[in-house]
Parts: C-alpha cells; structure tokens; sequence
C-alpha cells in the first residue's frame, strides 16, 4: 500500500468520528477515517433509540455511515490499528496496520453465503456477547462496508466459504499489512467502554446471568436483538419485574470513578419507557441516588415516563444475590428513611458509567478520570494538549449523543481552522506543482 | 488447474499449522456444537418446547440452550411458536 497524504485523520468511526469526518469532507479537506472494527457505526449502531425523542438510533446513523461510505473526499479505513503516531513538522506520520479480513473487499457482495455455511458458531461482540454469528460473517446487518470478515482466531480453515463464495472473494493469502499516512491533523473519537462489572463485587462481579448491562438491553429492545424480544438470558424467560440500579459504577468512590456519567439517568428512563411498550405488563423500577435531567426536553421526558407507570424508587442499593431460581434480590438502603428492604425481581439492569476506551498508540496527556485532557473546557473544549491533536465525543468525557454530534462539529472547526494556520500539505505540494 | 488447487490446499495447511493452538479450541468447539445442534433439534423436533424444557431434558445449562437457541433461529434452523406462560415455545424448522 503506498503512504498517502490527508489533511485530517479522525481514529474512530462512531457517530462522533463520522460527523467530524463529514464536517471536514464537505469543507473540501482530504479525511481519513480509520476505524479498529470491521465496520464503521460505533456504539450508536448497536443502540436501540435515542432520549427525548425516541427516534431510531439505526435510522440516524446509517446515512451518516453511508454519507461517509461514499464521500468523495472521505477515505475509509476500516479493520486497522494505529501502530504510532509521530510529530512531522505542523503534522503527522501515522503507521496504521491493516489486519487481514480474507475476503477481498474489492469482490465481497456481502451476500452472506460464507456465512451461511461456515460450521462454527460465535458469539457476537455486536449483540454483548448474547447473540450469535459465524467464524466468517458480515458484522452485522447494516454494516459499513457490507462485507465480510474472518475470524482467525474461530475459523477451522476448512475452505468451506471459499468453496461457496460466488465471486471468489475469499482470501487466504492476505497478511497484516502496515502503511503510513501524513497527516496535517488528528481528531480522537475512541468512544468509551462501560465500567468493568467484575469489580462491583456486591452486584454479582457479572457471574449473575440475570443481572446485566445496558448496552444488552439496548439490544434486547432494538429490532435485530439477539432474541427478537426481550427474555433474559439466563433461561429465556419474558420478564414480568425489571428493576434498574443507577449510579452502578459511577460516583463510586470505591472504584475510583468519582464522576458522574450523565447518560444513565437518561438511559434509563428511555429503556423503561421503551419496556412498558414491549412488555405493557411488567413493573418496571428505577433504584436511583438522584435523577438528573439537564437537556433540552429530557425533564418532560421524565415526567412522562412517571406518568406512564415507571416506579422511581429513591434508594442505594447495597448488594444483589440470586436465588434458587435465579431470580436476582435486590437488598436496598430506601435513603430517606433509612430503611433496608429486599426485593425479587425478574432482571436486573445496571446503569453502568463510561469509562474512556482504551486509547491508540497516540501519546496524549490524560485527566484525573482517565479521559483525554482539555487544558481549556470552558473556551476550547475539543483542543488537547498536544497542537494538531483534537478530540470528540466520549473520548473527551462522558456525553450523550447530541453533545457528541456538537463536539463532533467543533472538533472538525477547530481542525480546519489548524490546517489553513499551518498551511495543507496538500495545498503546498499542489502549488510547488504548479509553480 | 491442478497447481492452483495444490497450493490452494497447502496454503490451508500452512494456515491450520500456523494457527495450531486456535484451531484445535475451535475443532473442540465444534464438536460441542454439534453434540448440541443435535440433541436441540431432535427436541424440538418432537413438539414446540420452551428453554428451561430444552435444559431439563438435555442436561445443557438453560443460558447456554438459550444462547445456542438464539443462534439457530438466526440461521433458520428454529423458529418461534407461540408462548407457554412466560416461555417464547421454539421449534424445528423442516427442511423442504
């Protein structure tokens, strides 16, 4: 592969990574989106629907995946790992290593019949590990680029799927490949991760099969969850109690995550809105420290959610056990009268808090919470410390999708505004061309 | 025709040997699968059953019937049918 020259590299393409991308492709700037997975989307993809307005969070972020797919001035990197990134005068040499997918994109229709008659079944990171897909598959439904990929560390390399392959796209001999690009900026969309439930030991540590994540009933409650419905997974069951436990993992200082997440409130209340549609049945409960409500339309959304039938219960939740049934227990401090109860539900859902994803071979300075610093929020609040490294999104702290989408938007500002200071590059290169 | 198809075979080989350590978990693994497949699939064949019903008879573990359920209805091998209580009912799906 050659080295390529670009006047901005944006490493991740979530939702905050492809608005940044598109704002710069669209001002004319060269952009180069490399993503770590095999397909572009990021966590919104995977997400059911969005808080206050309960639009479908696929029907928002696939056009921008498409958007970003076919813009001319956008070009995709998708499956790579940054390797290093080194200073070169105003800019940057980028080494990005390619990790060999076996398919030749160039052919791959995404028709899925690799898929299809792979024997191995997997579980799939897409759905938390709770649905299924083949050793060799398209990621998901919707994926960006539509095309298959291969799992080396499943794949029984029988040659099945190359056997099937209409247009013999399958390739063995692919092998990691390393290239550079020159860039004049970077902008860091690295997302988050969720905090580890292996270290809330008083919640089950995660060995509770009833007890789970948020990010599983976001797929429980989207159209291609692993089920189809929402059952918990611990034996299949349509849940009739759903009890949410906020500030799991957040102002904890226990786990040394002091902050508040921002999102789970919100998450929350959305999921036990969302349940009363698909289960109309079952009694839904927020265990909750306090709810903050801070954005536009989202305290009317709580509301509304009240007066849907959603039980706000005001109280800490001091542990949760199982019992014989594995239905789990809720043992709970009510706050304000300092009584403890124990109650059974049917499933639990933590509200777990965001924790910085782990970053790239990219050396920047870190915040006392882990995420990338800002020396100036207030005024600059996507400028890092390093000149002509930008962040966005999640990267920078926690924040919901629409403060993701603005900071995504002055990310991409403040990136343009460092390429015509420094001079692109590409522009210099053209005019010594032509001079 | 026939050196593209050897070297073919032994770039499979050279990949098998190269990849010994993880091709023997996924073998192990598809042995287990298979095992499953086919005691899931006789069950269901019989009647519409629910997960635990699955687990029960099966000795499997009732998360793991549900993971391996879930998976075969992805690819069109089970299919839904109907409720019993609070159990969604599964069902071997015939082929034509």
């Amino acid at each position: 592969m050659d080295d390529l020259h670009m006047d901005a590299l944006v490493i991740g393409g979530g939702i905050a990574g492809m608005q940044s991308a598109l704002d710069l492709g669209d001002q004319g700037f060269q952009v180069a989106l490399v993503e770590r997975d095999p397909s572009i989307g990021g966590r919104m993809i995977t997400l059911s629907k969005v808080f206050p307005t309960l639009d479908c969070c696929s029907c928002i972020t696939t056009p921008k995946m498409s958007a970003v797919a076919h813009h001319p001035n956008i070009h995709l990197y998708t499956y790579c790992e940054i390797q290093s990134v080194q200073e070169h005068g105003a800019g940057f040499d980028v080494s990005i290593l390619q990790k060999p997918r076996y398919v030749d994109i160039s052919k791959c229709t995404g028709c899925r019949e690799c898929e299809y008659e792979c024997p191995i079944t997997v579980p799939s990171p897409f759905d938390r590990n709770l649905g299924a897909y083949r050793a060799i598959r398209v990621p998901f439904s919707t994926a960006v680029p539509q095309k298959a990929v291969l799992d080396p560390e499943y794949c029984l390399w029988c040659g099945k799927c190359e056997q099937k392959c209409p247009v013999e796209a399958i390739d063995f001999s692919q092998q990691p490949e390393t290239f550079t690009i020159e860039a004049d900026s970077i902008i860091m969309a690295t997302g988050f991760d969720l905090t580890p439930v292996s270290t809330k030991k008083e919640y089950g540590a995660g060995k509770l099969h009833n007890v789970i994540d948020p990010l599983m009933m976001e797929r429980f409650l989207a159209p291609t969850g692993p089920y189809g419905r929402v059952l918990r997974p611990g034996d299949g069951k349509e849940p009739g109690s759903i009890a949410y436990v906020q500030c799991a993992g957040s102002r904890d200082e226990t786990l040394g995550i002091t902050y508040c997440s921002r999102v789970c409130c919100m998450y929350a209340i959305k999921q036990a809105m969302l349940l009363n549609g698909a289960l109309p049945m079952a009694d839904i409960t927020i265990y909750y420290m306090d709810i903050r409500t801070f954005g536009k339309g989202y305290e009317q959304f709580y509301q509304n959610a009240k007066a849907m039938g959603v039980n706000f219960v005001r109280g800490k939740v001091a542990s949760i056990r199982e019992d014989a049934d594995q239905n789990p227990i809720l043992k709970v401090e009510m706050t304000d009268t300092g009584e403890i109860v124990e109650q059974t539900f049917d499933l639990v859902v933590l509200s777990q808090g965001i924790v910085p994803a782990s970053h790239p071979t990219v050396s920047l300075p870190l915040g006392s919470d882990g995420f990338i610093s800002v020396p100036a929020p207030d005024s600059a609040p996507c400028v890092t410390g390093r000149p002509g490294i930008f962040v966005t999104g999640t990267a920078a702290g926690p924040m919901d999708i629409v403060d993701s989408i603005v900071s995504a938007s002055a990310a991409a500002a403040e990136a343009s505004a460092y390429i015509r200071e420094n001079g692109s590059r590409l522009e210099v290169e053209k005019e010594a061309l032509y001079a | 025709m026939t050196t593209q198809t050897l070297s073919r075979a032994e770039l499979l080989k050279q990949l098998r040997t190269t990849h010994a350590e993880s091709v023997k978990r996924a073998q192990e693994l598809l042995k287990e699968q298979k095992h499953m497949q086919q005691e899931l699939c006789a069950f269901f064949r019989e009647k519409p059953r629910t997960v635990p019903e699955a687990a029960q008879a099966t000795g499997i573990p009732a998360d793991k019937v549900l993971w391996f359920v879930a998976a075969m209805k992805k690819y069109g091998i089970v299919a839904e049918a109907g409720m019993c209580g609070d159990y969604p009912l599964y069902k071997k799906v015939e082929e034509n």
